[in-house]
């Protein structure tokens, strides 16, 4: 009998926990909370407050007053609300070059609208210093956007020292925090951030559903209109289920605490792949998210990789590029070279991640990176470059 | 990418992978690389009397790659030495369901398999 499929992506997306499923059930049903919750009868206000108890329970697990979170579809409009919103009036925004396309798209948008674009490098790291985006900011800024975890690498900004900075110049700063929240300690308020995106699919909850966070003053230009508003920056009728979905999703995350676990197993699986010789690790060690291994596999061809390993729901580069022909943007930044990037994989482990199937992906990559260095033996040097 | 049957098959267990033996008394090599398409080809093919008897090919490149030398090293075994300049390139895309945009990766097959033929016609000669 074949083995069940291994599914190492979730840093992709990650399956909805069968008590977020539960909580979301309960919202789509003539039986159960599913009237609008702007509408003023009482089943509107029962649907009002499980929109108010989300709202709390994320904002609890990532330090945010739960009035100024805005529900959006998912990060990607997060980070466009925030960009777009920021920039309508033109002046410049300040960002890196290994963020996350639904930032770096949104960028150039605003760059061939007139904007001012400055991109900042990240070390070989993909770390990037907060003296680098001080350096960056000017007096046109109107915005500095930096990822909290990079969602190819893994790799942990300093987003309090960012915030810092960016408070010194008084120019406000963004977080996209789709892949940190829940994972690495995240203090929006406490940091002092002024706009932060959030996701639940990446936390066991629902896709299609996320938020970004405003802090009070920040004026956006909206994306969206059409009736009333959250916050008068995002119209629409609210999604009762997601959202429930998504409060019940960062509320369990805040519950597991489960970043310890997550980072065991993510070791296991370096102990395992590190022992295949030549193999190499991308971004940070030290400052690295507890759910993400990036790894690259000189001397065996990207694509003929990705079919070898057909069965095992990993990541060549991120999720979004994968189909892509482009080596990921973010190893080209961090000096990895296009035939080595196209031979990189990205494991995400997640709350369901056995040791069991740590140990069989483990076996499976070194089987295959074994059985293709066998067919290019001899090959020239570039091949390994 | 979508494969064919076939190159799923000659992908993943390969039948011609590796070298003639190494107590062969006539055979030649043949290899051809495009750091470009990232293509490394190397074919080793054994004669006897202007007849090929084996086909060994190692290979750095996608799946088409390895499959169509798979089968192009398959498919030589047995033929006057002459047939490597002789093969049917299009029709072997075809049977293969190649991507057009892999057709660069074919030439190097092609290429490797040329200089062979001509280190044969070399030892031949002198």
């Amino acid at each position: 009998m074949a083995s069940a499929p291994i599914y190492l992506d979730y840093a992709a997306t990650s399956p909805v926990d069968p008590r977020v499923a539960e909580a979301m059930a309960a919202c789509l049903t003539r039986d159960g909370i599913f009237a609008n919750p702007a509408s003023p009868h009482a089943a509107g206000s029962a649907a009002r407050r499980v929109v108010d108890l989300a709202r709390e329970r994320v904002g609890a697990l990532v330090n945010a007053a739960p009035a100024r979170i805005v529900f959006t579809s998912g990060a990607t409009e997060a980070n466009n609300l925030a960009l777009k919103g920021m920039l309508a009036a033109g002046g410049q925004l300040v960002t890196t070059r290994i963020e996350h396309r639904s930032v770096l798209d949104p960028a150039d948008a605003l760059a061939a609208r007139g904007a001012e674009l400055c991109l900042i490098d990240c070390d070989r790291e993909g770390i990037v210093a907060p003296e680098g985006v001080a350096a960056a900011i000017g007096p046109r800024t109107r915005l500095v956007s930096v990822m909290q975890v990079n969602n190819e690498i893994g790799s942990v900004q300093d987003i309090a020292g960012i915030a810092r900075v960016c408070r010194e110049a008084g120019v406000p700063l963004h977080v996209d925090a789709a892949q940190g929240a829940g994972k690495v300690p995240l203090d929006i308020e406490g940091w002092g951030v002024d706009l932060c995106s959030l996701t639940a699919h990446k936390l066991n909850g629902p896709k299609g559903i996320g938020a970004l966070y405003v802090r009070p003053g920040l004026t956006l230009e909206p994306l969206i209109s059409g009736g009333e508003a959250q916050l008068g920056v995002r119209a629409g009728t609210l999604p009762t289920h997601q959202i429930a979905g998504f409060g019940k999703a960062f509320e369990l995350a805040a519950a597991t605490g489960e970043a310890a676990d997550l980072r065991v197993l993510r070791d296991r699986l370096w102990d395992r792949l590190s022992a295949i010789p030549g193999t190499r690790r991308n971004g940070s060690r030290e400052r690295s998210a507890p759910h993400i291994l990036n790894v690259s596999f000189p001397g065996v061809e990207g694509e003929s990789l990705r079919l070898a390993l057909e069965d095992l729901a990993v990541s060549s580069g991120s999720a979004c590029t994968s189909r892509s022909a482009e080596p990921s943007h973010v190893l080209r930044s961090l000096g990895v070279g296009d035939l080595l990037a196209e031979s990189s994989l990205r494991f995400g482990v997640g709350r369901f991640t056995t040791a069991d199937e740590i140990d069989r992906a483990a076996d499976r990559v070194t089987a295959e990176v074994k059985r293709l260095r066998q067919v290019s033996e001899g090959a020239p040097g570039w091949c390994s470059s | 990418m979508d494969y064919s049957a076939e190159v799923r098959q000659r992908f993943s267990a390969p039948t011609r992978v590796g070298e003639v033996p190494a107590d062969s008394v006539e055979w030649v090599e043949g290899s051809a690389a495009d750091p470009s398409l990232a293509v490394w080809i190397r074919f080793q093919v054994q004669l006897e009397s202007g007849t090929i008897r084996q086909a060994r090919f190692r290979a750095f490149g996608c799946p088409h790659t390895v499959a169509a030398a798979d089968r192009v090293a398959t498919e030589i075994e047995g033929r006057p030495v002459d047939y490597l300049q002789s093969i049917d390139w299009p029709l072997l895309a075809r049977q293969l369901a190649l991507p057009r945009e892999k057709f660069g990766k074919l030439l190097r097959i092609e290429d490797a398999l040329a200089a062979c033929h001509a280190q044969a016609r070399r030892k031949q000669v002198s």
